[in-house]
């Protein structure tokens, strides 16, 4: 069992005050500025939950395409993935666009294809977020 | 309404249990992070993890919904820290889940009562799109406590 944590300050109003991201259980980020103008306009450098959710994404399904693609005895050299979060401020996420460029000696890009779905369904971030309306997958070798 | 599209990109090298990875926040380039598999499931040894990087998700739309759910009930917060946990757990047959999100909240908002603060932690709840995607396959837990309210 993994506990992680994160700790989040806000100060006045929604439209004119700001928060910070002050700390996360591993150190290894903070403080990061969020507020809701960077958060539903430009995001004008500062991080917001859906980038967060896009990064944890991101980071989950690389995990579980390795791990997959080790398992079945071709494993990557290396994976390059995108999550692009879409928010509609009111009605939530709508859409995770998931889109993966790999370099795996001796695998065709049938069967990489099919280990990407694989880690697209199965990770651990997919799954807490299967209630998104759409998550889609572009899978190919690079 | 407006489509607000956020991204996020990652390298990884190397199988998953020696390589590792370093994700990048690509729309603000607020951060770049390197990411384990032993990191993630261990110790944290300083690194970041998907987990994490969904309990800081959790806790900065939370404090939103419950700061402006505040405001709409005539009592803004000056202040509101939260505090997200989020659980990964081995369930037998399903191997590695998101079993549970935790968020505490401390608020300082002088014109809160208790049952201000009870009925907008609700919509809060009810109103963080985080909340209900993680309510579908997990449990979420809210608490908040009111600091120099009445």
């Amino acid at each position: 069992m993994a506990d992680r944590t994160a700790h989040v300050s806000w100060s006045g109003s929604l439209m004119e005050g700001g928060g910070t991201i002050t700390s996360v259980g591993s150190g290894a980020f903070g403080p990061l500025d969020v507020t809701w103008a960077s958060r539903a306009e430009e995001s004008d450098g500062r991080t917001s939950p859906e980038e967060l959710i896009a990064a944890a994404h991101a980071a989950c399904f690389s995990m579980a395409l390795s791990h997959g693609l080790a398992n079945a005895g071709t494993p990557a050299e290396s994976l390059d993935t995108s999550a692009t979060v879409t928010f509609v401020p009111g009605t939530g996420i709508t859409k995770i666009a998931l889109s993966v460029r790999g370099e795996v000696p001796g695998l065709g890009v049938a069967a990489f294809r099919e280990a990407a779905e694989g880690a697209r369904a199965g990770c651990p971030v997919s799954q807490a977020l299967a209630a998104v309306p759409e998550i889609t997958l572009d899978a190919a070798l690079a | 309404m407006p489509r607000i599209i956020r991204e996020a990109d990652i390298a990884w090298e190397g199988t998953v249990s020696r390589g590792s990875g370093v994700v990048t926040a690509s729309s603000s380039g607020a951060f770049e992070l390197p990411v384990t598999i032993a990191s993630r499931v261990g110790d944290p040894d300083g690194k970041t993890s998907p987990e994490e990087l969904l309990a800081a998700a959790h806790a900065s739309c939370f404090v939103t919904s419950l700061g402006s759910e505040l405001h709409r009930a005539g009592a803004p917060a000056e202040r509101v820290d939260v505090h997200c946990t989020i659980t990964m757990d081995e369930v037998e047959g399903k191997g590695h889940l998101i079993v549970h999100s935790a968020i505490a909240a401390r608020v300082v908002a002088p014109n809160a009562t208790r049952e201000i603060l009870d009925a907008a932690t609700k919509a809060a709840d009810e109103g963080c799109p985080l909340s209900a995607l993680i309510r579908a396959s997990a449990t979420v837990t809210v608490n908040a406590t009111l600091e120099g309210g009445t």
